[in-house]
């Protein structure tokens, strides 16, 4: 449970400042043109929480599945898993691209980010999130 | 890897998950979708888009399996569905930040979120009960006599 925390923690850290900087401050101009999609900044500063708990939710997922099923492998086993749910998450991003009327530039450049995103993620959770050694039963 | 059961569980995986996203989202999900129709194409652009939507569920289903092998390479169907179940909180994540965002209704938000969840859980069993590892990578250790 501490690794699983510690590891938690600055992927979560990371994850946020990431989407910050990458959607808040590098994609800015990029958002702008699509502004009729998207809440007034007001509003969306409104529902802040439930980005954090998105991101949250995210992160807390992403380390269960390592945890559970990856553990052991290192930041290797940590950028594979990361780099296959960003794959997922490009496959929905092709469904809201044929649902919703967005750019293709976006979109690229938004999974774009969301592949750094995932592997960066991979990587620190990898490399600290460590399986509990199996004990022993001998004497 | 047994490329045979996993091309049979990718394959029933994209089925399942073609038909459950037609049925939840396209049909349950209908009329609240309506309730934000500018955020969405219009309904007579969707056909010409419909190859992303199944180039999406292709790659998706993909994916899904090769993560389902890795992750459960002995399959087994509760295995796969808890795998699912996670993989849908991973997706819940960015519909919660496009709530934030974009002027979904909260019932839109509960909708993508539920879908997301079912629908991984359900595929994760599909592919979990389907997908087997080849029998000779899997190793027989003989019990020692004491």
């Amino acid at each position: 449970m501490k690794r699983f925390i510690l590891a938690f923690i600055p992927a979560f850290i990371f994850i946020f400042l990431w989407g910050w900087f990458y959607n808040g401050v590098l994609l800015k101009d990029v958002f702008a043109e699509a502004q009729s999609l998207f809440r007034p900044r007001e509003e969306m500063m409104g529902l802040f929480h439930w980005i954090i708990i998105g991101q949250a939710g995210l992160t807390l997922s992403f380390v269960m599945i390592y945890a559970s099923g990856f553990a052991g492998g290192g930041i290797a086993a940590g950028v594979r898993l990361g780099i296959m749910l960003e794959i997922l998450a490009i496959s929905a991003r092709c469904a809201i691209y044929a649902t919703q009327p967005f750019s293709a530039k976006l979109l690229v450049l938004v999974s774009i980010g969301g592949f750094i995103e995932m592997i960066v993620t991979g990587v620190i959770v990898g490399a600290i999130y460590k399986p509990a050694p199996a004990r022993s039963s001998s004497p | 890897m047994n490329w045979k059961k996993f091309f049979f569980a990718f394959i029933a995986a994209f089925i399942f998950l073609f038909v459950f996203g037609f049925l939840w989202y396209a049909t349950l999900m209908h009329d609240a979708h309506r309730e934000v129709a500018t955020l969405l194409r219009p309904e007579a652009d969707l056909k010409s888009y419909f190859g992303w939507l199944a180039l999406g569920q292709f790659v998706m289903a993909f994916f899904f399996t090769l993560l389902c092998a890795r992750y459960v390479p002995g399959g087994r169907a509760g295995a796969g569905a808890m795998l699912g179940i996670l993989v849908g909180l991973v997706y819940a994540g960015p519909h919660l930040i496009s709530f934030a965002v974009q002027p979904l209704t909260f019932k839109i938000l509960c909708g993508w979120v539920a879908g997301a969840v079912i629908q991984f859980a359900i595929a994760g069993a599909i592919v979990g009960a389907i997908y087997k590892p080849a029998t000779g990578h899997i190793m027989y250790v003989k019990e020692r006599s004491r």
